[in-house]
């Protein structure tokens, strides 16, 4: 019923070039109440909306990726324009408002002539009309609209103004739209170079007519437009060095790019600015997340009294709201790192981030592309396997979704935290940063490592081929526009919510279900026990005869070789909902009671006493614990990780292949550790 | 012949042609790399690849093995 209805709407699609406003037009026209939906089948992203309501447009609006050209060069970008000539579910467009960049008009108009001549019904905005102002010319709407045969709009995507005019122009087209015959939309096919050119002939000399000098800073308009105009138009035609100063690259950008671009200090620079991304990622995270634990935790308890101590209570409160609290524990930081990306990228930034890294990671096998990506890992792995969509070339994207497990994501701090408390006790916290660093040295270097091993051994992991290539826009530089930057971080996380969310959900539901069950009511003596010790007694008593230990047992002839028992396999198994729950599980495991405040210090103690029943050795040691370290650092426990990865790389191979690599190499390398250590005496 | 990766800094040149056996050359021509076309080589990094050239009022990062498709005079 509702899908009827939506087909029988009128489409209208946006269409751009990268870097031409698109988006940022979108968004002005839907607000923000848009759904990311990908393409059936495949790994490219589209936004779906209606206009806002106060447009008075009763259609759909279609947000389709960046383009170029209409000829694709990738597979994403030939799945882009399969659907923008016949959407899998909404059909041919009704419309097509292509972006133009008016600075970089020479370039954009390329698309826009090509859609143009595949028969769509088209309207031009252009975008960045404040830009080319700046260089002292405008583009005359008139004149180009003559020239392309199709309605020219002029709108500012961070003012608004000129929206009216598009809003109108699409109104029109609306109502008008049953004239529109969609069965002259033709692929377009004409691919070859000389075509190319032929086009760009065309495109120069609609430039030359287009493009006005406006005087100075003075505004055409005060003495008769039409003289003024057809004089602005002469200086150009008339003088070709004109025109080349709107060519010219903005003055600021060159001043800028001095410095950040700079042969020699420009890595450095790079360098510099991703250490503060990167330490202020945990450092304004840091409270932000304690405050959401703690609220859970609270909330979690409050609703265990309420409730009582029976099964449903439990669920309730150590399944359902722990295992919420685990999925929103992480929004702090996610939001913080795509706020900083987002300022960052708005600036311009990084893209020049990407071309200054290019060179060493085009060494294993990765593309300046990889970047970005990467830099999301820090945070979750999850967001940054679906940012290597930015990535063209196949061969070069699944090598970068492969190694974006080993990027230490933040789920890994709070075991870092735990286990390297438990190495310094007391009052050496530099050392403990000082740690910290180097386990996030080490865990960087190790993905250097593997890269270059993966790619060495290039076809028996990852099979594609495709052509390298490096070609990517340097934008100006602008300042970045706090809503833009606002309303994507929004986006952001709201896709790694709804992505992540129902799987750790998932998964922190089916471990309540292990180590509640089958034994629910436990029978121990209560005799002289406080309410609080015998809920206690009675949780341990459940969990040493659940489902749960019992694979835990199951697993213990794995684990022992590694100097661990059953209770460490069966926190193993429990982060594969997420990896932070290892702390949790530790702390159910080890008895540790919830209420008293400095929780770490008890869960250390209690820790500190547990020995291996079979052996009577320690079981946490320096050697163990350095190994468990290591073994974090390396295995790939993360449900999510895996369905994404699945999803992006289009099959099981790749999914399979990060698991089995990743986690025998930490079974391997944990072993290694604990019994070296072991072998040179410390214990 | 002279390739737009043979460029020194602020080295302003003209597209003769580009060489259409390299697998990147459509998108380097759809970019705006036309014959025809003035080019600056901006920036390079301390690797010299890839290098910045501006071209029709903007900057284009390309590696220099693409850039050598871009013959100038």
């Amino acid at each position: 019923m509702i899908q009827t209805a939506v087909e029988a709407l009128p489409l209208v699609t946006l269409v751009g070039p990268p870097n031409s406003g698109k988006t940022t037009l979108f968004n002005y026209l839907s607000g923000k109440n848009f759904k990311t939906v990908n393409y059936p089948g495949a790994t490219v992203e589209y936004s779906i909306s209606k206009f806002l309501t106060r447009f008075n447009i009763n259609a759909n609006l279609l947000d389709s990726p960046g383009i170029i050209s209409l000829i694709p060069s990738s597979p994403d970008e030939q799945v882009s324009i399969d659907a923008l000539y016949s959407h899998p579910n909404l059909g041919k467009p009704d419309i097509v408002v292509v972006t133009v960049d008016a600075s970089q008009l020479s370039r954009h108009l390329l698309l826009a002539r090509q859609i143009i001549d595949s028969g769509f019904n088209v309207i031009i905005a252009l975008t960045m009309t404040d830009l080319l102002a700046r260089k002292g010319f405008r583009v005359s709407e008139a004149a180009l609209s003559f020239e392309l045969g199709c309605p020219v709009v002029s709108v500012d995507g961070r003012t608004g103004n000129g929206h009216s005019e598009l809003i109108k122009e699409i109104n029109e087209k609306i109502k008008r739209r049953f004239s529109f015959d969609k069965n002259k939309i033709t692929r377009f096919s004409s691919s070859d170079n000389a075509s190319l050119l032929s086009y760009y002939k065309e495109i120069e000399r609609i430039e030359n007519k287009v493009l006005l000098k406006t005087n100075g800073h003075s505004e055409l308009k005060s003495n008769g437009i039409n003289l003024d105009a057809a004089n602005a138009q002469l200086v150009i035609l008339s003088n070709p060095e004109v025109k080349e100063n709107c060519h010219k690259i903005d003055e600021t950008t060159i001043k800028i790019d001095r410095i950040l671009l700079h042969r020699i200090w420009g890595l450095g620079v790079f360098f510099l600015i991703m250490a503060v991304t990167f330490t202020s990622i945990f450092w304004l995270a840091e409270p932000l997340m304690a405050l959401v634990d703690e609220a859970f935790g609270a909330f979690s308890e409050f609703t265990f009294n309420a409730i009582g101590n029976n099964w449903l209570g439990d669920l309730i409160a150590n399944g359902i709201i722990s295992g919420t609290g685990a999925v929103l524990v992480f929004v702090p930081q996610i939001v913080i790192l795509f706020l900083i990306l987002g300022v960052l990228e708005d600036t311009g930034y990084l893209a020049r981030g990407a071309m200054l890294i290019d060179r060493p990671l085009s060494k294993i096998g990765l593309n300046g592309k990889s970047f970005v990506p990467m830099l999301s890992g820090f945070a979750c792995a999850i967001p940054a396997i679906l940012a290597t969509r930015t990535i063209p070339n196949k061969r070069e994207r699944f090598l970068t979704i492969f190694i974006i497990p080993l990027m230490s994501c933040s789920a890994r701090l709070p075991v870092y935290a735990l286990l390297i408390a438990f190495l310094l006790p007391g009052g050496k916290s530099w050392l403990g940063g000082l740690m910290l660093a180097g386990i996030y040295i080490f865990s960087i270097s190790s993905s250097v490592i593997v890269a270059a091993l993966i790619n060495k051994f290039n076809n028996r992991v990852i099979k594609e081929v495709d052509n390298s290539s490096f070609i990517l826009e340097l934008p100006a530089y602008r300042k970045p526009k706090l809503s833009t930057v606002l309303n994507n971080t929004y986006v952001s996380s709201k896709v790694y919510l709804q992505k992540a969310g129902p799987t750790i959900l998932f998964f922190s539901l089916a471990l309540w279900f292990l180590t509640y069950f089958p034994n629910t009511n436990p029978e121990i003596n209560t005799e002289g026990l406080t309410q609080e010790v015998v809920i206690q007694k009675q949780a341990e008593e459940r969990l040493a005869t659940s489902y749960a230990s019992e694979l835990g047992k199951f697993i213990e002839p794995v684990m022992l070789p590694l100097g661990m028992d059953w209770r460490v396999g069966v926190s193993l198994i429990a982060t594969f909902a997420a990896r932070e729950v290892f702390v949790s599980s530790l702390a159910l495991i080890f008895k540790v009671t919830n209420d008293s405040d400095p929780m770490q210090q008890s869960m250390i103690e209690a820790m500190r006493g547990a020995t291996i029943e079979s052996t009577g050795e320690k079981l946490f040691t320096p050697a163990t614990i350095l190994g468990l370290i290591v073994f974090f650092v390396f295995a790939l426990q993360c449900i999510s990780t895996i369905a994404v990865s699945k999803k992006e790389t289009g099959g099981w191979r790749i999914p399979m292949l990060q698991l089995l690599i990743f986690t025998s190499t930490a079974y391997i390398f944990t072993f290694i550790v604990v019994n070296g250590l072991r072998a040179i005496g410390i214990n | 012949m002279k390739t737009a990766a043979d460029l020194k800094y602020g080295e302003k040149v003209t597209i003769d042609d580009i060489d259409c056996s390299h697998p990147s050359s459509r998108r380097i021509l759809e970019i705006g790399f036309t014959p025809g076309q003035q080019i600056e080589l901006m920036n390079k990094t301390v690797f010299n690849d890839p290098l910045a050239f501006s071209i029709r009022g903007t900057l284009i990062a390309i590696r220099k093995n693409e850039a050598d498709c871009i013959k100038v005079s």
